[in-house]
C-alpha cells in the first residue's frame, strides 16, 4: 500500500519537478515569475494532440478539424516541445523585452505573464472547445500493457505504463539539463547571465540571446510535461495548466527560487506527500501542498535547497 | 586623426536621465600606450569607460576603435572587436568556480587549444589563481578578486584593455603588484585605458593622462607634465 502511494506520487511528483524546472529556469536568469508557463504546458499537450492527427471534438472554431497527416506519439511529442519552445521564445519576443526594455516592475512583469496565461486558455478554449481529449490508449508504447505489477500477488505495487513513461522522461530531461547547465561553453554563460547579466555582457556574451534561449527551453520542458500529463489523465480542458501553475509555483518556493535541485527536490516532495493523503482527506489535497510550504517556509525562508535571501550586492 | 590611435572618443555626451554625467569629452589612446583617467569621485571616469564598452548609450559624440565606430554595437560586440573592460568594484562571478570565470573570460574566442594555453598562462602569471582554480571566486580576497578580473578580461586577449580603478581599496603592496602587471601588460603589446584615483602611481605608469572634472576634460597632456603642474598636485596628488 505505502509502496504504491510512494510510485503514485514519484509519477505525478516528476510532473511536478520538470513542470517547475520551466520557472526556475526563467527565475534564474531574469528574476521573474513567468505565469504564462502553465498555459505553455496545456498547449504543449495540444499540440502534440494535433500533430498526431486527431480530431477535434464539437466545439471551438476547429470544431472536427484535424491535420492531413499524422506523427506517431513521440515525434509529436517532439515538435510539439519544439513549438512549444519557440511560442515561448515569441513571448518573450513581444512581452519580456519589451518591458525588460523599460526597467519595468518584476511585479508588473508577473501580472503581464498572468494576463497572457489567462488570453492563451481562451484562445485555447475558442479553438478547440473545453472538451476532454485523449491520446489514443497504448499510443506511447504500442503493444505495452497498460500497467506493471513491480509487488507480489498478495501485495501489489502496480504502476501503470504512462507513469514509468513520465518518470523515466522526467530524469531523461534533468539528466540532459543538468549536462548542458554544468559542463557545456553555452551552459556556463547561461550561469554567468543568471548572476550578472551586465558583466556576462563584458564578458562577450550576449545576453538576449541567451533569454531567448532560456525562453525556449522553459517552453520546451513545460510542453514535455503538458503531454505527459496528457497521456496520464487525458486533456482535460484549457485549464489543465491552472492547478499545475499554482502547484508549480509552491514547489519552486518550497525548494528553493532559482534552485534546480530545488526544484526536482520539492516537485518530488510535494507530489509523495500529495499521494499518501488518506482517501478521506482527497478533497483537501491541493491545500496540504501550501500547508508544507507554509512550515517550510517558516523554518527555512530561503526553501530547502535555496542560498539565504539576504546576499552581499 | 593619428593613424596607429587605437580609440578616438569625439565630444561624448552622456546622460542619465536628466544628470549629464558627460559632456562633450574627447580622449585618444594611441596604439602600445598607456593612458590615465584621473578625476575625483562622481567626476564620469567609470561613466567613460561605460560608453566604450557599450554599456549605455550616450546622448551624442562618436567613439572609433581602430577606425571603426563602434557606438552602435552590442556590449559583446565590442568584446568580439577586441575591447576588454575591467569593471569597477572587479564584477567577478562569486557563484562560479574561478577556472569558469577565467574561461568564460574566453567566451568569445572558438580556438580551443590556444585558451587551455592561454589559461595556463594566465595560471603562470597568477599563481594564486591556480591555488583556488576550484574555489568559488566569491570566497577570493580583494586583491585576487581584481587579479581575477584581469587575468579573466585578457583571456579575450583584448588589444585595448579599460581598466576601472584596478587599485581601489587593496593594501599598498597588493597594488604595487596591479601596477607591475599593468607595466608588463602593456609591455607585451596592449593597449591602456586606466581610470584611478591613485593618480601619482598611475601616472608614473602612463604616456599621457587627461583629467576630468563634473563631467569634462580640463586637462590633458604628457603623464610627467601632468605630475608636474600644480593644479594636478594640489587636487589629486595631495
Ligand atoms: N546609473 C546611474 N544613474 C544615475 N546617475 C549616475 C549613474 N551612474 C553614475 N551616475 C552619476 O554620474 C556621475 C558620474 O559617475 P561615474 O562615472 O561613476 O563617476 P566616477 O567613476 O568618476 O566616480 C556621478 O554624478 C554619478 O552620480
Ligand atoms: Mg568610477
Amino acid at each position: 500500500m505505502l509502496a504504491q502511494q510512494l510510485a503514485n506520487g514519484l509519477a505525478i511528483g516528476s510532473v511536478y519537478a520538470i513542470f517547475a524546472l520551466g520557472y526556475t529556469l526563467i527565475f534564474s536568469i531574469l528574476g521573474i515569475i513567468n505565469f504564462a508557463h502553465g498555459a505553455i504546458f496545456t498547449l504543449g499537450a495540444y499540440f502534440t494532440y494535433t500533430l498526431m492527427g486527431l480530431q477535434f471534438g464539437f466545439n471551438g472554431l476547429l470544431a472536427q478539424q484535424k491535420l492531413p497527416f499524422g506523427l506517431p506519439f513521440w515525434v509529436a511529442l517532439l515538435v510539439g516541445a519544439v513549438i512549444a519552445g519557440l511560442f515561448g521564445v515569441f513571448l518573450e519576443r513581444i512581452i519580456f523585452r519589451p518591458l525588460r526594455a523599460r526597467g519595468a516592475d518584476p511585479l508588473l512583469t508577473l501580472v503581464a505573464s498572468l494576463g497572457l496565461a489567462v488570453a492563451i486558455v481562451n484562445i485555447i478554449q475558442y479553438l478547440v472547445g473545453a472538451e476532454t481529449y485523449s491520446y489514443p490508449s497504448g499510443a506511447a508504447l504500442p503493444g505495452a500493457p497498460a500497467s506493471v505489477n513491480f509487488g507480489t500477488t498478495e501485495a501489489p505495487v502496480i504502476i501503470r505504463t504512462a507513469q514509468l513513461i513520465i518518470i523515466a522522461v522526467a530524469v531523461l530531461i534533468l539528466i540532459v539539463l543538468t549536462f548542458f547547465i554544468n559542463r557545456t561553453k553555452t551552459g556556463r554563460a547561461l550561469r554567468a547571465v543568471s548572476e550578472d547579466a551586465t558583466t556576462s555582457s563584458l564578458l562577450g556574451i550576449n545576453t538576449n540571446q541567451l533569454i531567448r534561449l532560456t525562453f525556449f527551453l522553459s517552453g520546451f520542458v513545460g510542453g514535455v510535461a503538458g503531454t505527459l500529463v496528457g497521456l496520464n489523465v487525458g486533456i482535460t480542458g484549457p485549464y489543465l495548466g491552472i492547478s499545475f501553475g499554482l502547484k508549480g509555483l509552491a514547489v519552486i518556493v518550497l525548494g528553493g527560487l532559482g534552485s534546480i535541485p530545488g526544484a526536482v527536490v520539492g516537485g518530488l516532495l510535494i507530489g509523495i506527500v500529495e499521494a499518501l493523503v488518506p482517501a478521506s482527506l482527497v478533497s483537501y489535497r491541493d491545500a496540504l501542498a501550501f500547508a508544507i510550504l507554509f512550515i517550510v517556509l517558516l523554518v527555512r525562508p530561503q526553501g530547502l535547497l535555496g542560498r539565504p535571501l539576504i546576499q552581499k550586492v | 586623426m593619428s593613424a596607429q590611435s587605437v580609440l578616438e572618443i569625439r565630444g561624448l555626451t552622456v546622460n542619465y536621465g536628466a544628470i549629464q554625467a558627460l559632456k562633450d569629452v574627447t580622449i585618444t589612446v594611441h596604439a602600445g600606450e598607456v593612458v590615465t583617467l584621473i578625476g575625483a569621485n562622481g567626476a564620469g571616469k567609470s561613466t567613460t569607460l561605460r560608453a566604450v564598452s557599450r554599456l549605455l548609450n550616450p546622448r551624442s559624440g562618436s567613439i572609433q576603435y581602430q577606425g571603426k565606430d563602434i557606438a552602435r554595437l552590442r556590449a559583446d560586440e565590442v568584446v568580439r572587436a577586441g575591447i576588454a573592460h575591467v569593471p569597477e568594484g572587479r564584477r567577478v562571478l562569486a557563484r562560479l568556480t574561478v577556472e569558469d570565470n577565467l574561461r568564460l573570460g574566453a567566451f568569445v574566442r572558438t580556438d580551443n587549444e590556444a585558451i587551455e594555453a592561454d589559461l595556463q598562462a594566465q595560471f603562470k602569471r597568477f599563481p594564486r589563481l591556480l591555488e583556488r582554480r576550484k574555489q568559488l571566486a566569491g570566497t577570493l580576497s580583494g586583491g585576487e578578486q581584481q587579479m581575477l578580473a584581469i587575468a579573466r578580461a585578457l583571456m579575450s586577449r583584448p588589444q585595448l584593455l579599460l581598466l576601472d580603478e584596478p587599485s581601489l581599496g587593496l593594501a599598498p603592496i597588493i597594488v604595487r603588484e596591479i601596477f607591475s602587471i599593468i607595466r608588463d601588460l602593456n609591455q607585451s603589446g596592449v593597449t591602456i585605458l586606466l581610470v584611478e584615483q591613485n593618480a601619482t602611481l598611475a601616472l608614473k605608469n602612463s604616456a599621457r593622462g587627461y583629467v576630468l572634472e563634473a563631467g569634462q576634460i580640463t586637462l590633458e597632456g604628457p603623464a610627467g607634465a601632468l605630475i608636474e603642474d600644480e593644479r594636478v598636485r594640489r587636487a589629486y596628488l595631495g
